[in-house]
């Protein structure tokens, strides 16, 4: 019999063929595992030894560049929204916005609002000012009056006009109780229709990044813009956000929600 | 029972009938792994929804401006193997595309993706489930036998608009699907 300290020397046999058949077993249980089980399972082919190890170990992968990619036959949007994008615009940029905005004044309103059906900009989102002049200006959205004036403005414009008219007081939600309930379409959507509410996007219930403040809108303006997504004249939103809401839009819904929103304190 | 006195004797009637019904009991038990077993391995073999292959990664801020997941190139695509590629990716608070077109009999390679937050992608009636995670693609293989209509509706909790998000699948008949494929290189059937 040995005693302990010899039991755990390499030099006992026993210990040496125990550490081996252990070593052993890891190694077929790690190349069953790793190696010859994964490229039974449906669209897996055999890539190699290292390129079969790496997968089933989970190390991400570059993605196939050899698949073609179709592009669009029309412009789409190329601005992309990062956290914090527009926090620390100071007071500098508001002061160069206010100025760059006096051309707009004829149509958007001395401050911002709008006598016209021209879009109210009081109180927009600076992403989504942002957002709409970068894209009249690269044609993903078409105006044949937006787009002549946003030709010289160069992108910190763009920043300083979206600070100025974000900085701006923006028109109050006003639905008095007068004015009847709000519309079905508005505060729960069309769930069969894959329609969800106006409001989890547009403010009431949430805002998600890049969708404007409609309250206050003309409602030929917010008709014309739904129609627009509707038959595809608008493609500028991302991902066809709001192209798969109007898409299944009944004309008698679009007119609520244009009515409704486009109510404004007396 | 190991705490008991031996039996006084082997032939003892009491103890010889503990120990008949003991083996019965262990071999009802035995039975019953064996069931559990052969139930996971028949399980695991046919309806078994397997692991992702591969770990993909893709920015979810810029699927838009460029990658396989802009606009024009969703939908289901035709592969030279025969095989088809569908693509989409989930949004709040829809599917792109609204309506995703598949043959039978043909092997389907899904690759979808989030642009936002953590989606469900998921199609009645299949074992196809999956998440979808921003930042990573999904992907899954299947093959439908029959034309089916089936919906696709958004399984995780994402946001205040969740119940209205779901989306159509149309698996059409192969002869039929390759007539639309003739002329177009991304098929959807949203009208
Ligand atoms: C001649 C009138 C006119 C002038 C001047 C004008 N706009 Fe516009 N603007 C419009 C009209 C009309 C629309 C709606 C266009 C459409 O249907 O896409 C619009 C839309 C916009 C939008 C999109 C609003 C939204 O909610 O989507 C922004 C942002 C905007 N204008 C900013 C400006 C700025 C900044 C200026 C000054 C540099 C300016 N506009 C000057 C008429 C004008
Ligand atoms: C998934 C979020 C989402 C939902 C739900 C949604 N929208 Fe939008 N909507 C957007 C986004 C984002 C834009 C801006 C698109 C862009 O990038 O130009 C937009 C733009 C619009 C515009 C154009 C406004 C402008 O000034 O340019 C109108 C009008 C509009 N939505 C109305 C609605 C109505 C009505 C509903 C409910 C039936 C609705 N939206 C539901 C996200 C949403
Ligand atoms: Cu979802």
């Amino acid at each position: 019999m040995s005693d302990e300290t010899a039991a755990l020397s390499p030099r006992d046999k026993w210990f040496r063929a125990s550490v081996a058949i252990t070593a052993g077993i890891a190694i077929v249980a790690a190349a069953v595992g790793f190696i010859w089980l994964p490229p039974f399972q449906a669209g897996a082919r055999f890539q190699g030894v290292w390129n079969a190890i790496c997968q089933a170990a989970g190390l991400a992968q570059p993605a196939p560049t050899a698949a073609e990619v179709v592009t669009a036959g029309y412009k789409t949007t190329g601005v992309v929204f990062t956290p914090g994008m527009f926090q620390g615009a100071g007071a500098e940029s508001v002061g160069r916005g206010a100025t760059l905005a006096l051309r707009c004044t004829m149509c958007h309103g001395a401050r911002g609002m709008s006598q016209a059906n021209s879009p109210n900009l009081a109180g927009q989102y600076a992403a989504v000012v942002y957002k709409e002049l970068r894209d009249y200006k690269s044609g993903a959205r078409t105006s044949a009056i937006m787009q002549p004036l946003v030709v010289g403005l160069s992108d910190q414009d763009m920043r300083d006009l979206a600070a100025y008219y974000d900085y701006l007081p923006r028109p109050p939600a006003y639905h008095p109780a007068s004015a009847g309930p709000p519309p079905e379409i508005v505060v729960s959507g069309a769930t069969m229709r894959n329609i969800p509410p106006c409001a989890a996007c547009h403010g009431g219930l949430d805002n998600k990044t890049g969708s404007p403040w409609l309250d206050g809108q003309p409602a030929p303006y917010i008709k014309a813009q739904l129609e627009a997504f509707k038959n595809g004249t608008r493609r500028n939103d991302i991902s066809e956000q709001m192209r798969n809401v109007a898409r299944n839009m009944t004309p008698d819904e679009i007119d609520a929600a244009a009515r409704y929103y486009s109510s404004q304190p007396p | 029972m190991t705490g008991d006195p031996p039996p006084s004797s082997p032939h003892d009637p009491g103890a010889e009938h503990a120990l008949r019904i003991e083996r019965r009991w262990a071999s009802v038990a035995v039975l019953i792994v064996i069931f559990l077993i052969v139930m996971a391995a028949v399980a695991g073999v046919h309806q078994a929804t397997m692991p992702q292959l591969k770990l993909e990664l893709v920015d979810p801020r810029t699927l838009h401006v460029s990658g396989e997941f802009i606009e024009s190139n969703l939908g289901t695509a035709v592969e030279p193997d025969g095989s088809v590629t569908v693509r989409a990716i989930g949004q709040q608070y829809s599917f792109v595309p609204q309506c995703i077109v598949v043959p039978t009999d043909t092997v389907v390679h899904f690759r979808a993706t989030s642009g936002d937050v953590v989606h469900g992608f998921l199609i009645d009636g299949t074992n196809l489930n999956t998440m979808l995670i921003p930042g990573f693609i999904s992907t899954a293989t299947a093959r439908f036998s029959t034309p089916i209509e089936s919906h696709m509706p958004c399984h995780e909790y994402c946001g205040v608009g969740h119940e209205g998000m779901w989306g159509k699948v149309k698996v059409i008949d192969k002869a039929a699907f390759e007539k639309l494929a003739a002329d177009r290189r991304r098929l959807t059937c949203v009208d």
